[in-house]
């Protein structure tokens, strides 16, 4: 199945916060940033923009972790909360490497970027960006729980050597 | 090939249902104790508390396992394993044969020795037919035995129901397992809060009642109350594997690939015990995310490829109310026997609360509370990845590169601690 996802470039995001209007206007029908399913998180010195965005892992942690199976994943592969069923403990939310999901402030159900599944012309968000080359829509690979795991390992054995967590481990007691 | 799964639990499921989605033309079986296709544990307090449908806890139905054609057979317990042979046998007589064989039986809840313990009125939340017994009891006064991440749920869904409620808990604060002893503090306020008497440092003695339930006699005192529930822990069955020869100590040992020391025998879930992903420890966390990891690595080894398990890790949420908190990684009473020196961040911002256990730089654990909790995340991939935060703080002014993609978290967390 080939899949797509929101890409973006922290370099090149102005926090202009379009996206996050355009996504509350997508799906909510309200110019309320809180109601937005993107979020940008800024850095100063130097300065930096991190758009965030449900990147619907492979191996999405949110869909093992919901103790009431609310986390789906729909046909275009994206992992959506159903609302039918979610409680709002935020299991999904502290679970994500990038605490992506959104908490509802109205419901305190949880929220996630759907593609804009219903909406027909593709993403609101990526058409609202104004920057060129700070939000598209990509194609294929996604970052998943397992490759960036692997990636994680790597980082940690190119630091401590081949053993990798023997940096954990140091204190063992013989 | 014949597969014969033991356990119609989450990780029992997700093994057979993994192999079908692999092959047609494997037989596959599972032998369930319980009379229901396979529902989700962790929704039952939920279920109690009625945030949720008895249909909404189910995770499957019988239709599924007919459609898929796995064969599954209800009420049969499974007493005996016959590893020559390559046979179990059921509590009813069965004999089924199998070529590998799957143990995802999970754990039996603990009952302390308590007298009294089995009057009517004394209820659990370990099984769905518990949990109905329950959500139908219609008392107005009940005890929580135990005050784990189950007891804290169980009680928020009677305190929902309209009972009053009291919790026991016999160490000194409540859940010990997952809190130090500042973060549960802050939790208990919030239980306060809202009417449910905790009583810490506590010891049941006694459950009193002529034909059901009438108190509960600790040593400080006497408690009135038509319910008790027990909810003190589930420790793995490890009987069944000792018919086999399979060794357990406090669960079943496993090797990375999810294989018992007897041949063709993997066992997976509740029942094992299995390495923490960043110490390698020896640990036992019966946590649903880690037995849908472990069915995918026997999955993966029962079709040929070796695919090595990369470890469990602890995460777990608590609610009571409006108070959110989440903890990770080791509690501060967990790193006590190891060496290396210990620091502890604390954050505290109105009455959202983080505190971090790091050991020689490294995040070895971690709890928070409120605003803090949503970036629990960021706070377990720093941990996984074993970040350096003296190497971070020297590199304060590198940029998020694709060199380095998680650096952006790495500022994060900075400018959350003041740690980099």
């Amino acid at each position: 199945m080939t899949t797509q996802w929101i890409a973006s470039d922290p370099q090149r995001c102005t926090a202009c916060h379009r996206c996050e209007i355009a996504c509350a206007m997508a799906h909510h029908g309200a110019c309320r940033p809180e109601l937005a399913r993107i979020r940008i998180h800024c850095f100063e010195d130097p300065a930096f923009n991190v758009p965030v965005v449900c990147m619907a892992c492979e191996d999405a942690p949110c869909i093992k972790v919901c103790p009431v199976n609310a986390r789906v994943r729909v046909i275009n592969g994206s992992v959506v909360t159903n609302e039918d069923r979610c409680i709002g403990c935020r299991a999904c939310v502290y679970i994500c490497p990038v605490a992506s999901p959104a908490v509802n402030p109205f419901t305190g159900q949880t929220m996630t970027c759907d593609m804009c599944a219903d909406q027909e012309d593709g993403p609101w968000c990526v058409a609202a960006c104004r920057t060129e080359g700070a939000l598209w829509i990509d194609d294929g690979q996604r970052c998943s729980l397992q490759s960036t795991r692997a990636q994680a390992d790597r980082v940690r054995s190119a630091r401590y050597g081949a053993s990798g967590a023997r940096a954990h481990r140091k204190g063992r007691m013989p | 090939m014949k597969i014969v799964v033991v356990g119609n639990g989450i990780a029992g499921n997700c093994v057979a249902f993994g192999m079908r989605a692999r092959s047609r033309d494997h037989e596959i079986c599972m032998l369930s104790a319980e009379k229901v296709p396979e529902y989700d544990p962790c929704a039952l307090p939920y279920f109690i508390g009625g945030d949720v449908s008895r249909g909404a806890v189910f995770r499957k139905s019988l239709e599924d396992y007919r459609r898929r054609n796995i064969d599954l057979m209800l009420g049969q317990r499974v007493v005996a394993i016959d590893p020559r042979a390559r046979r179990v046998t059921t509590a009813q007589g069965f004999e089924v044969p199998y070529d590998k064989l799957v143990l995802a039986h999970g754990g039996q809840l603990f009952i302390p020795p308590i007298e009294g313990i089995r009057l009517p009125g004394v209820f659990n939340c370990k099984q769905l037919d518990a949990a109905e017994q329950l959500r139908g009891h219609s008392g107005r006064r009940a005890v929580v035995i135990g005050s784990g991440a189950i007891g804290i749920e169980v009680a928020e869904a009677l305190h929902k129901k309209g009972c009053e409620v009291t919790v026991i808990e016999l160490l000194d604060w409540v859940l010990p397992a997952l809190f130090d002893r500042e973060t549960a503090q802050r939790f208990e306020a919030a239980l306060a809060a809202s009417g449910v008497r905790v009583l810490k440092s506590e010891k049941v003695l006694a459950i009193e009642g002529n034909g059901a339930v009438a108190g509960v006699v600790t040593d400080k005192r006497r408690i009135d109350c038509d319910a008790v529930v027990v909810a003190t822990g589930v420790v793995p069955d490890r009987s069944v594997a000792a018919t086999a020869g399979v060794a357990a100590e406090r669960g079943i040992k496993v090797n990375r690939h999810m294989q018992t020391n007897v041949a063709d025998i993997y066992a997976c879930g509740d029942c094992i015990e299995t390495v923490d992903a960043c110490t390698g420890e020896d640990v036992m966390f019966q946590l649903k995310h880690n037995a849908i990891d472990q069915a995918a690595v026997v999955v993966a080894n029962l079709s040929g490829d070796p695919v090595s398990y990369a470890g469990a890790y602890a995460f777990a949420r608590v609610h009571f109310g409006r108070m959110h908190a989440v903890s990770f990684g080791k509690s501060t009473l967990s790193t006590q026997c190891q060496l290396g020196e210990l620091t502890i961040v604390e954050r505290e911002k109105g009455s959202d609360y983080l505190r971090l256990i790091m050991k020689e730089n490294l995040i070895v654990g971690g709890q928070a509370i409120g605003g803090f909790a949503d970036y629990a995340g960021f706070f377990m991939g720093a941990m996984r990845r074993g970040d350096d935060f003296a190497h971070l703080r020297r590199s304060r002014a590198s940029v998020c590169s694709l060199q380095n993609r998680y650096r952006w978290t790495q500022r994060l967390i900075g400018d959350i601690t003041g740690l980099c």
